[in-house]
């Protein structure tokens, strides 16, 4: 009960955080717009049939990634910064209970994106919005938000041992977009991608997301976003405890 | 059983230079440090900049682990127990850096008091008695990046102890205060004793560690150089005389020399402005001015005084020395 | 001469100290790693809206590559520079300003071009480009020539971060708006009016459609005379640069605005 209390006050709290800080907000609604423009544009003149809005939630959901790879993965380096990493670390409850509310929060921001990026489509491009199984769909979101929050636990916990961790960020923004299907159809990528795919969160997330709007059934891939965010939960779990081992051993929790 | 123990804590940094080739150095920070701390006492740490003061506070604190030796606060061990300590101490660090800075100062009081498991009816009043108690009532709206250094500060010391912890740790806490918060904040820290809260202070001030602490060790690159009460330190000074020689230009060797003399305990030199300031401690039983100033054959000399040893004397020796 | 030693050894002394918090574990993902992946991203997005084919994204994609360094390096060269406050000391030397800065653009342009080529061979090893050998000195000039209509534009974006706080946020935007208007991955017929007029403006497109063509087969002769639109932009930018230099460089001997931060 307390630490699903600790979650949500720490969740609000980082969220706010977050909202507050105009570069991160900004740059997590610009950006998705204008690749957003990018795909409606291609989609529109390319010779798929298809509605907009499977293209819309792709565009959004790279906005989620986005934010919760940039969000995310400098997360503990950031706190490092802002001298508030010893304090993260001497209070009662595990590192796990207060990265987790930081990295759900940056998962959250990209719900702005998503917005942003569906809304654009509608006034501009003529996105479709009407969503085909409203309460599934309604269900889908903050599953998607909670298994790309954990996946983000996992970045923050394994980028703050490398040396460059904006470095791996900047890395990894792509190759996700790319393998997790988000504005290309998996089976036009070599085979042996699929199960790469398979372990990451957007790639349920976003098609969940797509079952429920376009007419399909959300709830398997719901529940697989549910369970790959058990096992990032689990793998998190050890990696911080693994990196507040190290950082206690090796004096690296400040910058002095 | 004291409330805080530590024994033969050791603490060794790695540090590198270069990058293509790496050189690695090992510092010692802290070299055998002892002490214990009992329940109700104001306990300083007192020693300059680089002394170890914040690495031995840090392993206390759970944040270090020592390299060798062993350390307890309240019967649990600091790195095995981590858990159960951080449960029950407060600490104070300051600084500029360590508070959210978009949000208000009250969301960060409200977020911690969160995490170290304040009851949530009692969340919203202990925030407002700390808020009065470290003077930031009406500003605690106000985001926390406009906050001055002093405010900061204090938000420091309320978070501390959010929890009302047994145990506080106070990390040079008057540092970026004025004189007279400085002041306010030294009349709460004794408030605080006086409620029966173990406390560790460190410092580098002495007149601080003098005015509030009951028990005081001294430390000096890494190791206790003395430790005992106020009172203590001062009676192993208190024999002995301190004389004070204005030299215009101290000449070469004379430290050494006048070192040497029969009965001199100490020689250090202090810097004024045009001059400086020769400090000779010698035991009491002898009279020494003449074969000081002997030494000092052709400087310029101006003032010179004889008197009593001070507690800032004996920090000085203790701390100067190789 | 002066000016050929300010040009060359200014250049690579500015560029090592600007970029020397950028260590090979930074720099190898984040100008040969996310490249990649940016190539093979928007071909296969491509493949999957069935437009065009992969060259068509390759092409544009390596081109737009060789770009993010000079925006991004001369942005930071002035905002950078404002930061660690010796952009006032900057201004008091005497040399000549030209070569000052366009000897930091060599050593982004030749960045871009590494980049570029970077990207260029990725689309050959792992999608279906293929570049006769013959052409790619053609390329690499179209290359340069882009790289450095787009540093010029970067030294802009650098001037308003004279009196902007946030250069970095600027640069972006640049950057985004570069690959949404430049016919990267869109043909330009395809964009709106609006649009495909504004890309006329900006650098890379012109580079672009001559990189597409000489891709094609087309000779250097006969794409020149978009090679030179394209320097002619670039200069154009540099100019318009210049002359911000020295309204602002004026404005902030009068009110003493470089330090701010």
């Amino acid at each position: 009960m307390r630490t699903l209390r600790l979650i949500w006050v720490g969740w609000k709290f980082h969220v706010k955080s977050l909202t507050l800080s105009g570069f991160f907000i900004v740059t997590s609604v610009i950006q998705p717009i204008i690749f957003a423009s990018l795909a409606y544009l291609l989609f529109r003149i390319g010779a798929r049939e298809g509605t907009l809005l499977y293209v819309a939630l792709g565009a959004g959901m790279m906005g989620i990634w986005s934010s919760t790879l940039f969000g995310s993965g400098g997360a503990i380096q950031w706190q490092r910064w802002q001298g508030t990493l010893e304090y993260c670390i001497a209070v009662p409850p595990p590192l796990l209970l207060v990265i987790v509310p930081l990295t759900l929060a940056t998962a959250t921001i990209g719900l702005y994106s998503l917005t942003a990026t569906l809304v654009w489509g509608r006034l501009f491009f003529d996105v479709p919005l009407d969503v085909a199984h409203p309460v599934a769909f309604v269900v889908a979101l903050p599953v998607t938000v909670v298994g790309l929050g954990l996946l983000g636990l996992i970045l923050a916990s394994t980028f703050v041992l490398y040396r460059n961790a904006n470095a791996l960020s900047n890395l990894l923004e792509y190759p996700v977009w790319l393998v997790t299907g988000l504005l290309v159809s998996l089976s036009l990528l070599p085979g042996w991608v699929g199960p790469i795919s398979w372990a990451l969160a957007p790639t349920w997330g976003v098609n969940a997301l797509r079952e429920a709007a376009i007419a399909g059934n959300p709830w398997p891939e719901i529940g697989m976003c549910l369970a790959l965010g058990a096992v990032y939960l689990v793998i998190g779990h050890f990696a911080l405890q693994h990196f507040e081992r190290l950082a206690r051993e090796q004096a690296t929790l400040s910058l002095t | 059983m004291a409330v805080v123990e530590a024994h033969d804590l050791h603490r060794t940094y790695r540090t590198s230079t270069g990058t293509l080739r790496r050189k690695w150095k090992d510092v010692e920070a802290v070299r055998g440090v002892s002490f214990a701390i009992e329940q109700g006492e104001l306990f300083g740490l007192l020693g300059p900049n680089g002394a170890g003061k914040t690495t031995t506070i840090k392993m206390l604190i759970t944040l270090l682990i020592p390299t060798k030796g062993t350390a307890r606060v309240l019967g649990y061990d600091v790195v095995k127990d981590a858990r159960e300590v951080r449960k029950r101490i407060g600490y104070v660090f300051g600084g500029e850096r360590g508070v959210y800075e978009r949000l208000s100062g009250y969301d960060n009081l409200r977020y911690f008091a969160e995490l170290y498991g304040v009851p949530p009816r009692e969340i919203r009043p202990r925030i407002d008695a700390l808020l009065e108690l470290v003077g930031l009532k009406g500003r605690e709206q106000e985001r926390a990046e406009g906050y001055s250094r002093g405010m900061k500060q204090r938000l420091h010391i309320a978070r501390g102890l959010l929890h009302d912890p047994p145990v506080v740790f106070l990390d040079e806490p008057t540092i970026g205060l004025d004189p007279v918060g400085a002041r306010e904040l030294r009349a709460t820290i004794a408030s605080l004793a006086d409620a029966g809260k173990t406390i560790l202070l460190t410092t580098h001030y002495m007149f601080e560690a003098d005015a509030l602490c009951d028990r005081i060790a001294v430390i000096n690159r890494g190791q206790i150089v003395a430790q005992g009460t106020p009172a203590d330190l001062k009676r192993d000074v208190a024999q002995g005389t301190v004389v004070e020689v204005e030299v215009f230009g101290i000449p070469e060797g004379t430290v050494e020399r006048v070192r040497s003399l029969s009965g001199v305990q100490s020689v250090s030199v202090e810097e004024r402005e045009q001059a400086q300031l020769l400090l000779v401690q010698t035991r009491a039983d002898v009279e020494l001015t003449q074969a000081i100033l002997g030494q000092l054959d052709g400087a310029n000399v101006g003032r010179i005084s004889r008197r009593e040893p001070s507690l800032e004397d004996a920090y000085v020796t203790l701390v100067a020395e190789e | 001469m002066t000016n050929a030693r300010v040009f060359f050894v200014g250049g690579y002394l500015s560029y090592r100290a600007l970029f020397n918090w950028m260590h090979w574990s930074y720099y190898i993902p984040t100008m040969l790693g996310a490249p990649v992946f940016q190539v093979l991203f928007f071909a296969y997005m491509g493949r999957f809206a069935e437009v065009e084919n992969d060259e068509f994204f390759v092409v544009g994609n390596a081109v737009q590559l060789s770009a993010m360094a000079g925006i991004y390096g001369m942005a930071m060269t002035v905002g950078g520079e404002r930061w660690t406050q010796t952009l006032s000391q900057l201004m008091a030397t005497p040399a000549n300003r030209l070569p000052l800065f366009l000897g930091r653009a060599l050593p982004l342009i030749a960045n871009g071009i590494i980049t570029s080529a970077f990207a260029f061979t990725v689309g050959w090893l792992l999608l279906d480009v293929e570049i006769a050998a013959s052409q790619i000195p053609a390329l690499a000039v179209v290359v340069a020539a882009s790289a450095f209509a787009c540093t010029s534009l970067g030294l802009v974006v650098g001037a308003i971060g004279l009196r902007v706080r946030d250069v970095f946020f600027l640069a972006n935007l640049v950057v985004y708006a570069l690959v949404l208007f430049c016919g990267v991955n869109i043909p330009l017929e395809s964009l709106p009016n609006w649009m495909e007029t504004v890309s006329r403006g900006l650098p890379l497109t012109h580079g672009i459609e001559a990189a597409r063509a000489i891709a094609d087969g087309a000779s250097l002769a006969e794409v020149d005379h978009l090679v030179w639109t394209e320097l002619g932009i670039g200069a154009c930018y540099a100019a318009a640069a210049f002359g911000l230099f020295k309204l602002f460089e004026f404005e902030g001997r009068r009110r003493a605005s470089f330090e701010s931060i």
